[in-house]
């Protein structure tokens, strides 16, 4: 689920960036520091949307840094148990399937596909139903329910199923090429 | 024949003798039963042993459906009964266990010391009587014994069922009134002995003989017990009998007593389904499942895979003549019925009239759905600690079962829990009784029952189960750790759960694990299991034994998983310990494609080879190998192992953004990003030999140690410089410079020599390994520009290199391997004179003013590295505009970057200004220029022609004021137009010079360009792109 949250982050910056540029320093900074980034609280900082405040900086002694208290706003991501999601396969293999919803990985266990979808081992791995209608494989799109997460300090894995109503391969780019 | 069953019975007897054990201290206050029972047990033991022994005349058995199976089995000899040596082939089959199991079983009702026993004669005779009986009408015989054991055995049951309780336990104790036991010498090994002839004594004299009973222990040497009120009564009993000796007799003290005849033998609960494991024999071992229990008899029937021998078994049914007992046991199969038919063995197919079930028996063996059914003594199978694997569940997971299995290893490994196996806030379900199902959350434990409040809603109340009854639960999406088993340790999340089976995702590995439920508990710890062994972590570098190295993906019990430092394709190594020679835990820094340094957990981007595309933190830079790990790449724990000119630093820490500014991006990064440009073409695979007199060795793919000096910082030599000329392992060979010798030294006491940083050091750092041709050739190049730009060029030099040293900050600059890398191919050719460099722009910028001068110059440095250096140059030198710029590729073949660092061109683009005074050399013909003469506002041209002193010959274009006539023109006086999106270009420098592309887009200095030739897309300072004119 994705959130427009409020942040806070001290910054700490180089003297040699104090100048007028000060200010677009520290957010450049910020973006390149905080953008991208996973906390298991709020999750993935997908986007700094804007800055809130600069609070007054700090002389740290004998580095000569300065330290920026910065409140941001910023658009998380976080994954939720039992949140539906849809996530693009990145790889099968006998054990299941991993998917990717941006930067969250989710491996599907073949115990949760349902029992119909056989392991295709082969050039591209694939489960496949038992009548062929339905194909998981790399880069399709499905859509899963994260059953559980587990949060890293940079990662967030999540362990997903389609094993449910409405759930499974929602479009199959290489079907429609 | 009865000559031989006697030997085998003789065989036999003793050994149950041996056996014979008090097994029921219930059996004392049953004396009147004694007799009766006593034999009725003796016969069936008989029977049993007689099957064994008695081979023809079973004959005319076939129907025979005495339920224990071992008496089926028991047939076998008589097919083979001909060959004489049934003996030891009982042995040497698989069947000899049972014999031995069997014996062991016999001992139950030995109680009390063989008080019955009759000498040998008799118990042959009596061995024989069942025997009759059996031919006779062996079912009615069979279910009248059973009925009187029932009646006898049956009741005695019940009666301790009743007297659960302690109290009446405690009842029984012998007291001061009851008769007391005595210890008797007697000598070893005759104690069974004795005591039967007590027994005979007792029988012979009646009452006259007033001792109660008399007990012999297996496991009591030298001693026997005897039951009497007085001591007198033993003095008198063992009167005039051999192998006792009266003189010491001992009286147990009352409280020991029940020890004498408490049997240690646990009280186990075997139950069906449960799983054993075999104490002997070919199974020994062996798990197998209980399916059924014969309480009486102390018998089980148990279900196992087989291990048998078909061809061996065929053989003998036939009874050909068989090799000698062979050493090794079959491995386990499923008996196929088929393949036994198709060796001709016999295949009855017979229906067990206990339970219905058909079974196919193969000479006395049971078979049913490719399982062995056996009868076995309850000794012969141990319960106690069993622990099935999954592999050995997954065989007897067959078909026919499906979830009872669980069940199964759910009733046996509860049997197994340890003490405080719940806690309170588990998680648990019911799997038994009324409320299986039933899931909750534990509140309270207490020694065998565990208080429950049930998640049901509307229970609000705890409930209180036993705790055989519960289970963990967990559900699919919980982390767990694995705290028993063979993956102890490990973290996951839990994928699905199957009964009490739970599959789980390891955090690492990513691998799916099956464990038991029971064995795991919820955390959101995260680990691998173990993760070291010794010195030796998960994730470290290190050094093999046969020198080769890489990092540990996995630790397993007793090896590590080790991925090895080669680029070409992955190779993982299973190593022990004690190949592993050293950890490597040095901060080496490496290079990538472009040149830009790269440290430990910068984060590249993999550009070539299997793992192309791939991108990840690196982990461990060790002799140019990168391990960088991708967390996406699921083989090899994320590991990739990739040279580190086949990557590109993509940001991280030390973000030096030497493409498209980044923001923190001091200015000068502009302009050194074309030194960094050519860097990947540069390092010429067979330059460096050749600048170098093939002095330089090896180079840093092969270690980039060798052939760099070193100066020694401790030990014997402390204070030497020298050459390094070969690494091993920890251990150089130096070549010291003073004296002309080689010593050894160990790595780490050696320093990098550190002579002073020049500028052209700080240069060097920028290039692979093998870019030391560069130094050659930009040397010249300095004389060239000096002299337009005397002050100029110098401080720009400098400033170009400030960033540089910037990026030099991290802590290891000084000792930095990339400058080494350059001090590789240094020593070779400058060594000498390393003082001579520094010196050198100055002493060049006199030399500068026209080329050829840095041809002129060179030889006179003596130097012979320098007269290769100038060839790469050549081509850029005004004098020798196009003709030389065939030999100069010539001169380097496969090298093109010999000319990206022709020093114009490099030059001009680190420093904008200088640009402007010589940029002559860069020029190509058929590119557009703008022709500023008399600072016009410029007319633009196309150069038709590059005149070799450096000026061109351009065609004014007439679209834009030009008039079509052709000028000449000085190198200042034009500048090359750069190119928009999406218009054709020619590249005037790096190895592309002379290419012409497309520009398919600007980032911000930089341009992508999609070459005519290749198609390839290239990133490309826009400063050596220029326009070429429109078609047509």
């Amino acid at each position: 689920m994705f959130f427009h949250i409020v942040l806070e982050r001290n910054m700490q910056l180089h003297p040699r960036h104090f100048g007028r540029d000060l200010r677009e320093k520290l957010v450049s900074k910020l973006m390149k520091d905080v953008e991208g980034t996973c906390s298991g609280r709020h999750g993935f900082i997908v986007a700094i949307t804007g800055i809130e405040s600069v609070g007054k900086g700090l002389i740290r002694e004998g580095t000569g840094f300065v330290t920026f208290p910065v409140k941001y706003q910023c658009v998380v991501f976080r994954p939720f148990k039992g949140e539906i999601l849809e996530a693009v396969v990145t790889m099968v293999n006998k054990m299941g399937f991993f998917a990717e919803a941006g930067p969250v990985q989710i491996f599907v266990s073949n115990h949760l596909i349902p029992d119909d979808m056989e392991f295709q081992s082969g050039d591209i791995p694939n489960y496949t139903t038992s009548d062929g209608s339905v194909k998981i494989q790399k880069d399709n799109e499905v859509r899963l329910k994260i059953i559980g997460t587990r949060v890293d300090a940079t990662e967030i894995f999540c362990i997903g199923t389609i094993k449910d109503d409405f759930l499974g391969v929602i479009s199959d780019p290489s079907a429609t090429t | 024949m009865p000559r031989r069953r006697d030997e085998d019975e003789y065989d036999m007897d003793p050994e149950e003798d041996e056996d014979d054990e008090a097994f029921d201290d219930g059996d004392e206050d049953e004396d009147g039963e004694y007799d009766g029972g006593k034999a009725a047990k003796k016969r069936r033991r008989s029977d049993f042993i007689d099957d064994v022994a008695e081979e023809d005349d079973e004959e005319e058995d076939e129907d025979d459906d005495d339920e224990d199976y071992g008496g089926g089995r028991g047939k076998r000899p008589k097919t083979k009964g001909r060959s004489g040596s049934q003996f030891f082939d009982l042995e040497a089959q698989v069947d000899t266990d049972e014999e031995e199991e069997e014996e062991e079983g016999e001992d139950d009702f030995i109680v009390d010391g063989g008080a019955d026993l009759p000498d040998e004669e008799d118990s042959r005779r009596m061995h024989r009587r069942p025997l009759l009986h059996r031919e006779d009408d062996q079912e009615e015989d069979i279910e009248a014994l059973e009925r009187r054991l029932h009646e006898r055995y049956g009741k005695r049951e019940v009666e301790y069922d009743e007297e659960a309780t302690e109290v009446e336990q405690q009842a029984l104790l012998p007291s001061v009134r009851d008769p007391k036991l005595w210890m008797v010498k007697c000598a070893i090994g005759r104690e069974r002995e004795v005591a039967v002839c007590l027994m005979q004594k007792s029988i012979d004299k009646g009452s006259e003989l007033q001792i109660r009973s008399v007990i012999a222990l297996d496991h009591l040497k030298n001693y026997i017990y005897i039951e009497a009120d007085k001591e007198a009564h033993v003095r008198e009993a063992v009167k005039g009998m051999r192998n006792i000796y009266a003189a010491k007799i001992m009286l147990v003290p009352i409280k020991e007593m029940t020890d004498v005849l408490s049997v240690e033998s646990k009280a186990v609960d075997l139950s069906r389904d449960t799983w054993v494991r075999m104490k002997t024999g070919t199974y020994k071992g062996d798990l197998a499942k209980v399916v059924d229990v014969d309480n009486v008899r102390q018998k089980v029937t148990v279900k196992l895979v087989p291990r048998i021998d078909l061809q061996a078994l065929a053989n003998k049914l036939e009874g050909r003549e068989i090799q000698k007992k062979k050493a090794f046991t079959p491995p386990p199969r499923f008996m196929n019925i088929e393949e036994a038919r198709e060796m001709h063995i016999r295949v009855e197919r017979r229906r067990d009239p206990n339970t219905g079930d058909y079974f196919e028996n193969i000479g006395g063996m049971m078979f049913k759905d490719g399982f062995l059914y056996k009868t076995v003594a309850m000794k012969s199978i141990s319960t106690l600690n069993i622990q099935p694997t999954f592999d050995e569940l997954e065989k007897f997971r067959q078909p026919t079962e499906n979830g009872d299995g669980d069940m199964a290893s759910l009733s046996t490994l509860f049997a197994n829990r340890k003490k405080g196996h719940f806690m309170k806030g588990d998680r648990v379900i019911v799997v038994k009784g009324d409320l299986k199902n039933l899931k909750g959350t534990v509140e309270k434990v207490e020694e065998d029952s565990v208080h429950i409040k049930p998640h049901e809603e509307g229970l609000m109340e705890t409930l209180e189960v036993s705790d055989k009854n519960l289970c963990k639960y967990f559900e699919p999406g919980n982390h767990v750790k694995v705290v028993a088993g063979a993956t102890e340790g490990a973290t996951g999340m839990v994928v699905s759960v199957e009964g009490h089976v739970v599959n789980i995702v390891s955090d690492t590995t990513k691998e799916l694990l099956r464990v038991f439920a029971d064995n795991v508990v919820e955390s959101s710890e995260v680990t691998t299991g173990i993760t070291r062994i010794g010195d030796y972590e998960l994730h470290d570098l290190v050094q093999l034994d046969d020198m080769s190295f890489g990092v540990i993906i996995r630790v397993e019990s007793e090896a590590f998983q080790v991925l090895k430092g080669v680029p070409e394709k992955p190779e993982v190594a299973l190593v022990r310990l004690r190949e592993i020679k050293f950890k490597i835990d040095r901060k080496i820094n490496a290079q990538d494609r472009r040149g830009n340094k790269l440290a430990v957990k910068d984060i590249v981007k993999i550009l070539e080879g299997p793992c192309r595309g791939k991108q990840g933190p690196i982990e461990h830079i060790y002799r140019g190998i990168l391990f960088v790990y991708d967390r996406h790449h699921l083989e090899h724990a994320g590991f990739i192992c990739a040279k580190s000119e086949s990557c590109m630093l993509v940001g991280g820490s030390h973000a030096n953004g030497n493409r498209n500014g980044r923001p923190f991006l001091p200015k000068p990064s502009n302009l050194r990003t074309p030194t960094r440009t050519p860097s990947p073409m540069r390092s010429p695979r067979g330059g460096p030999p050749m600048h170098h007199g093939g002095r330089f060795k090896g180079g840093r793919g092969h270690d980039n140690l060798v052939g760099r000096s070193i100066k020694i910082r401790q030990g014997p030599h402390k204070g030497c410089k020298g050459r390094v000329k070969e690494v091993k392992g920890n251990t150089l060979r130096v070549e010291l410079e003073a004296q002309f010798r080689v010593v050894t030294v160990n790595r780490d006491q050696v320093t990098d020599d550190v002579t002073v940083s020049t500028p052209y050091r700080g240069h060097s750092r920028f290039g692979p390994g093998a870019e030391t041709p560069i130094h050659p050739s930009r040397t010249p190049l300095h004389p060239y520009m000096t002299p337009m730009r005397d002050s100029g060029a110098t401080p720009i030099h400098d400033g170009m290199r400030t960033p540089m040293r910037d990026r030099a900050w991290n802590p290891y600059t000084p000792m930095s391997p990339p400058r080494d890398d350059w001090e590789d191919g240094n020593p070779g050719s400058w060594g000498a004179s390393p003082q001579y460099r520094p010196g050198s722009p100055p002493s060049r910028t006199y030399e500068a003013p026209t080329p050829g001068y840095a041809e002129a110059g060179t030889p006179r440095d003596g130097n012979p590295a320098y007269v290769n250096a100038p060839s790469p140059y050549l081509p850029s030198t005004p004098g020798g505009q196009q003709p030389p710029m065939t030999p100069s590729s010539a001169y380097l073949p496969g090298t093109p970057g010999g000319q990206p660092m022709t020093p114009g061109v490099g030059l001009d683009m680190m420093s904008p200004v200088v640009g402007g005074d010589n940029e002559g050399p860069w020029f190509l013909p058929d590119i557009l220029v703008k022709v500023g003469r008399n600072g016009d506002d410029g007319v633009n041209g196309v150069i038709r022609e590059v005149l070799p002193d450096g000026s061109c010959r351009v065609a004014l274009l007439e679209g834009s004021g030009g008039n079509g006539e052709i000028i000449t023109v000085l190198p200042t006086e034009i500048v090359p137009v750069q190119p928009k999106k999406q218009e054709r270009l020619k590249i005037l420098g790096g190895a592309h010079r002379g290419a012409t592309g497309k520009l398919i887009g600007i980032d911000v200095d930089d341009g992508i360009v999609k070459l005519d030739i290749t198609l390839d897309v290239q990133i490309l300072d826009l400063k050596i792109l220029a326009k070429l004119p429109a078609e047509g």
